[in-house]
């Protein structure tokens, strides 16, 4: 079959030396030696105090690293062959680590991860970022606690972000979600979640993996299906979010990873069946949301340039995509100059459903859809960050609580522009 | 000399009656295959245009921007201009099989010829219309790259792109065709090899710096410009 | 009739241990208990099963407040178990059938109804005051921890005889001796002399750990109770070469290893750490407890050994794990908390494996494999149940069940009559677990524990050899090697519920084809490749290699 081919001999070997567990925590890898140590120490330490009964595994599926990941994976492992252990555990723990066939990408590696669940007939399970330095043993209780003992089946993650931290899942993920799809999740592309046996069986079976969302998106795609698949949603707070310096640089990256599997999703559910209601919050242990405000180094002007340069340079790309009312709007703003530029909540409500019609219609390559939506991106961020530039966490709160109500007003709007013309 | 004239003339007459005579049942042979052949090939465009629109095949056209294309150049939708196309592949065929049967020779040559003309020139036209459809995809994935790389005048690079594809798609339809197949090519090859080498010298000498910092933007990961980018992170 | 020829000084090594209550085994006389001439007629089934040795639970005369642990009379023996007599014809009877006999000593501590305690207790200034530890208060040795937590509040109990406080490490009616006086030395000596010229083949001393009390020490294990056993250890290799003497100490391994000295205290210990382990390892189906005990056990003198046991008398002791795993053995194995005593759990071992007759053989696998001299408990070897409605620990210690007819063939007195109630249920009771209809079927229980008994003693390897573990990857088998000489046998214990495959590194001897132990068929060579077995669940090997 198909999905065996991404196990390889070793990884296969090594799995039925585990033998059938209750968890199993995955953490994918690529060049992660300077933090993957940290990860996977606390991964065992909460392991071992939280779910001391519990057989446990943990499972790095690594993309090919060159550097040290693999073998600071394996030292976390518990076993009788170590003759001095300061952790005293019940159980062994095994701590495998494996290469993953095919090129690496994260959701290559979400596949392995659910395919060794699923032939370990785990009940829990959960996905951690091994670049989460700052990860704490609670949070493995907060992440699986749900789902092992209260029959969740998705557990998002809760952060204390800065401000200015995450801006496209502050302006477009999490209003997009609620909006459509009715419940209020922070976080829908989560470094690390938890999610039930159930629940990545049901994801396992989906014919997403040979195509391209099955290789970059998958983790959004997993929190979609939960949502629309009826299945038991659950976030947790775990803590503050490390900021990684060099995920600034790829934009086009993390939209195609985030919005891009957002659009695609789309298709596979008739929107009229979206929810007309107003959203439904997500049980959640502890604070629903944090927010810190500690200055950040942030470059207000590259992005305004970022924006205008855009806008002009596209134009013929963006009027095959966005109605003549919404471009003939975009085009008096980047005309505006820098201190009386805004990208209102409206205007960028009405792009990103344009955006989303367009990619439905694949008026143009949909990759190409996804792509132009990045220097739009930078003008909403401006507009945010320019709003937000001396807000504390409340005000910053209700600022996306009202972007998030424009977004849910805005719904029929979305609906006309679906099947019917510009 | 008068009888001899008529005798002669009416002797002709009888000859080109009678070649007429032989001439006219070909003709209406002819007749009938043209005949025959319109019949059989509009079946066939119906048939044809029933298959590709349960196979949703202006649906897929669209997706790949070939209906834009043939909007832009006011022709019809794919799934009518195959079926047209198909209509008149198969009725000029039946054509030319009933020019043949006329039997005149010289006619039959050039015919001949032109049968072997005709899939080159079907050829060239599919090479082009690919070429075109390409050329606007990879034109528009350039500018797209440019504008969020934060390159330098990304229209440019753009038409660039386009300018340089349209022209290679062009050579390969007029070299599939055999006219001027070396004038074409060697042309290509002066453009083409000039672009190239104006190119390598922007960027070993005139271009150092943006070539570094392309460079340095594509191949090291590590390393970042940390005066320019802020610490954002989109996720 | 005195069984010691030199070459036998290590016998011990190589026995097989069978613990008895004479009370519980077989009643002659009709009085509802049982003695010493009921014994002897049951010496031949023990014979048939294999068993080398007898440990008899304390046979001493007693008011029986504690099992027999406090003995009133050292020189004699219980009434209701017959007269010196018989004892002296039952030993006759056992050695004639090379079995050993090995008796209790309770060194510790008498009963308060022990002559020398009523004397001690009558003044002050009695001669036999300086026997037992008084104090004006009860404050001395604060550092000492309650044994018996059920029940006693304080190791001090006030003493209204002699208005002053006495000293008890075990229950209040049980005052312990005073070891640093001499004359109690002596006399203790005088005691074990007694036994051992009438042809007592070793001691089970019980209790050591306590005997000398030191203020600011916990009063275990202290150098000086060290330096009194080593005396005895002396005197009895000088008069009575071959005697053996075991250890009760519920220490971990590290303060066990005292107890063996240079192979100039005690001959055999009980490794008390282990046994829960083993328990423990087949619920979570892990082999790390088991392994990382035995790791950190010491090597002991060559001379020495020790042993292993599955139950016993006492509760399933809970003392020497964490307070996880500790509330992990409560959970799993005694949910009902009447089943918890003392920081351990009174159950059988057939109750504690549900009945199960695989885990049960493995679990006897493993005894008979591990490095050590096992012991099995009266009735294990049939499977017999508990009744832990029976208090303290009572309900491990019912008649032994010998067929499904009047009181289960133990005794022909009246049913009331019995010193303890019979199980009675359909499950455990004496008509559905007899030795009896065991022994008429090949596929009893008690039929492979014969078996298995004799395959063990096939090889001097269990009792005597080395133990060298493999971890293979797959943490639900535990595989070890044991090597005495050229014998080399590799055991291999599934200890999960499920099958498992399981590849053994043995590049080391690679060569050899194994030949498993209980049918002797051949099993392939060993090769360069791992080794592969698959076991089915609970399943266990023994295999001898063999180079051809």
């Amino acid at each position: 079959m198909a999905e065996e081919s991404i196990l390889t001999d070793d990884f296969l070997r090594e799995l039925i030396n585990v033998g059938e567990v209750d968890i199993l925590i995955g953490v994918p890898t690529y060049n992660d030696a300077a933090t993957v140590g940290q990860v996977v120490q606390a991964v065992r330490a909460g392991l071992v105090e939280y779910f001391p009964r519990e057989r446990a595994v943990i499972v790095n599926v690594d993309g090919g690293s060159r550097d040290a990941t693999r073998d600071l994976v394996r030292a976390a492992s518990i076993s009788d062959l170590q003759r001095v252990s300061d952790l005293h555990a019940l159980r062994t723990l095994h701590s495998i680590s494996a290469r993953y066939a095919g090129d690496p990408a994260p959701g290559t590696a979400l596949h392995a991860i659910l395919t060794a669940a699923d032939l370990l007939r785990a009940h829990a399970c959960a996905v951690i970022s091994p670049s989460s330095a700052n990860i704490q043993p609670e949070w493995i209780n907060q992440l699986l606690r749900p789902v092992c003992r209260e029959n969740a089946d998705l557990v998002t993650p809760v952060y204390c972000r800065n401000k200015f931290d995450g801006l496209l899942v502050r302006n477009l993920l999490y209003p997009m979600t609620r909006a459509l799809y009715g419940r209020r999740l922070r976080e829908p592309h989560p470094a690390e979640f938890a999610f039930s046996g159930r629940l990545g069986n049901h994801l396992l079976a989906q014919d997403i993996w040979s195509q391209e969302i099955g290789q970059i998106g998958a983790e959004t795609y997993l929190v979609i299906q939960a949502v629309t698949g009826g299945f038991r949603l659950a976030q947790s707070f775990l803590g503050p979010k490390l900021r990684i310096d060099q995920a600034a640089a790829d934009l086009v990256k993390a939209l195609r990873q985030s919005v891009g599997v957002l659009f695609w999703a789309l298709q596979q559910h008739p929107l009229a069946s979206a929810t007309n209601g107003e959203s439904q919050p997500i049980p959640t242990n502890g604070p629903e949301h944090q927010v810190s405000v500690e200055p950040v180094r942030v470059n207000r002007k590259r992005l305004y340039q970022g924006f205008t340069h855009g806008v002009a340079e596209l134009e013929p790309v963006l009027s095959s995509i966005l109605s003549a009312r919404t471009l003939a709007e975009l085009r008096r703003a980047a005309t505006l100059a820098e201190d009386d530029f805004r990208y209102s909540d409206e205007l960028w409500a009405s792009t990103v459903y344009e955006f989303a019609a367009s990619y439905h219609k694949a008026v143009i390559s949909r990759d190409h859809i996804v792509q132009a939506l990045a220097p739009l991106y930078r003008g909403r961020a401006y507009t945010f960050l320019v709003e937000n530039r001396d807000a504390k966490g409340e005000e910053v709160e209700a600022n996306v609580e009202a972007l998030c109500q424009t977004f849910e007003r805005l719904r029929p709007h979305l609906l006309e522009v679906w099947d019917g013309g510009k | 000399m008068w009888e001899r004239f008529v005798s002669e003339l009416s002797k002709a007459m009888q000859e080109i009656a009678g070649s007429v005579g032989q001439f006219l049942p070909r003709l209406m042979v002819m007749l009938i295959i043209v005949v025959l052949g319109w019949i059989i090939a509009w079946v066939a465009k119906a048939i044809l245009r029933s298959v590709l629109r349960l196979a949703k095949f202006d649906r897929l056209s669209e997706h790949t921007g070939a209906t834009q294309l043939l909007n832009k150049v006011a022709l019809p939708s794919s799934s009518e201009l195959l079926s047209r196309l198909v209509f008149w592949v198969a009725w000029i065929g039946f054509i030319l099989i009933g020019v043949n049967v006329l039997g005149i020779v010289g006619l039959q040559e050039h015919v001949t010829r032109l049968l072997g003309f005709l899939p080159r020139v079907f050829v060239a036209l599919f090479i082009l219309f690919v070429g075109l459809l390409a050329t606007s995809f990879f034109s528009r994935a350039a500018l797209l790259a440019a504008v969020n790389a934060d390159l330098p005048s990304p229209r440019l690079i753009s038409s660039t792109v386009r300018t340089l594809l349209i022209v290679c798609t062009v050579s390969m339809s007029f070299e599939e065709l055999g006219l001027a197949e070396h004038t074409i090519l060697v042309a290509f090859a002066i453009v083409f090899g000039a672009l190239m080498f104006g190119l390598a010298l922007a960027f070993g000498m005139g271009g150092r710096d943006l070539a570094r910092h392309f460079l340095e933007r594509r191949f090291r990961h590590e390393e970042q410009e940390k005066e320019q980018e802020d610490e954002l992170s989109p996720l | 009739m005195v069984l010691a020829s030199p070459q036998d000084t290590l016998w011990y090594k190589d026995a097989i241990i069978y613990q008895v209550h004479v009370r519980a085994f077989y009643d002659s006389n009709g009085d509802g208990i049982g003695d010493f001439l009921g014994l002897s007629q049951k010496l031949d089934y023990l014979q048939q099963l294999g068993v080398t040795a007898l440990w008899l639970m304390p046979i001493f005369p007693s008011p029986m407040r504690d099992d027999g642990y406090d003995i009133a009379d050292y020189y004699s023996v219980h009434p209701a178990y017959g007269n010196l007599d018989d004892f002296k014809a039952f030993l006759a009877a056992a050695h004639q059938r090379d079995i050993r006999v090995i008796i209790e000593m309770v060194l510790n501590h008498t009963s308060n109804q022990h002559p020398w305690f009523q004397e001690s207790r009558g003044s002050r200034d009695n001669p036999r005051r300086n026997w037992y530890v008084w104090s004006e208060t009860d404050t001395r040795y604060r550092g000492a921890r309650i044994i018996f937590l059920d029940t006693e509040l304080s190791n001090w109990a006030w003493d209204p005889v002699s208005k002053e406080y006495y000293w008890h490490r075990f229950f209040s009616h049980q005052p312990d001796l005073n070891y640093d006086n001499p004359a109690v030395r002596e006399e203790i000596w005088k005691v074990m002399k007694f036994w051992l010229e009438m042809g007592v083949d070793g001691f089970r001393l019980d209790a050591v750990p306590y005997l000398v009390e030191r203020e600011a020490t916990n009063c275990e294990n202290l150098p000086e109770t060290h330096a009194i056993l080593k005396e005895f250890r002396a005197r009895i290799d000088k008069e009575f070469p071959g005697r053996m003497l075991l250890a009760e100490a519920n220490q971990w391994p590290a303060d066990l290893r005292q107890y063996f000295g240079d192979g100039d205290e005690f001959h055999m210990a009980f490794h008390f750490p282990l046994m829960p382990r083993m328990f423990m390892g087949l619920k979570l189906e892990d082999r790390k407890p088991i392994t990382e005990i035995l790791q950190q056990t010491p090597a002991i003198p060559e001379s020495c050994q020790w042993c292993l046991f599955l139950r016993n008398h006492d509760e399933l002791t809970l003392e020497m794990v964490t307070d996880a795993e500790r509330d992990y053995m409560y959970d799993e194995y005694a949910k009902d908390k009447g089943m918890r005593l003392n920081l351990g759990i009174r159950r059988r071992l057939a109750p504690l494996l549900d009945n199960d007759r695989r885990r049960i053989e493995l679990m006897n696998g493993m005894l008979l494999s591990l490095p050590g001299t096992p012991i099995i408990y009266y009735g294990d070897e049939i499977g017999m149940g508990d009744n832990i409605n029976l208090g303290d620990r009572n309900g491990v210690r019912t008649p032994m069940q010998w067929n499904g007819g009047w009181n289960g063939g133990f005794s022909a007195a009246d049913p009331e009559t019995l010193y303890s109630p019979l199980l009675l249920n359909p499950v455990y009771g004496f008509q559905a677990v007899n030795a009896l209809s065991q022994a008429r079927f090949d596929h009893s229980l008690l039929s492979w524990m014969k078996h298995i008994i004799k395959v063990r003693k096939s090889t001097p390897v269990f009792g005597r050899g080395s133990i060298e573990f493999l971890y293979p990857a797959n943490h639900r088998v535990l595989a070890y090697m044991r090597q005495l000489g050229k014998e080399t046998v590799l055991v291999v214990n599934n200890v999960s519920s499920s099958a498992q495959a399981v590849e053994l590194d043995l590049r080391r001897y690679k060569g050899n084809i194994l030949i498993e132990m209980f049918g002797r068929n051949i099993f392939p060579r060993i090769g360069d490749l791992p080794y592969l077995l698959t076991m089915g669940p609970y399943q266990f090997y023994w295999f001898r290699l063999r180079r051809v």
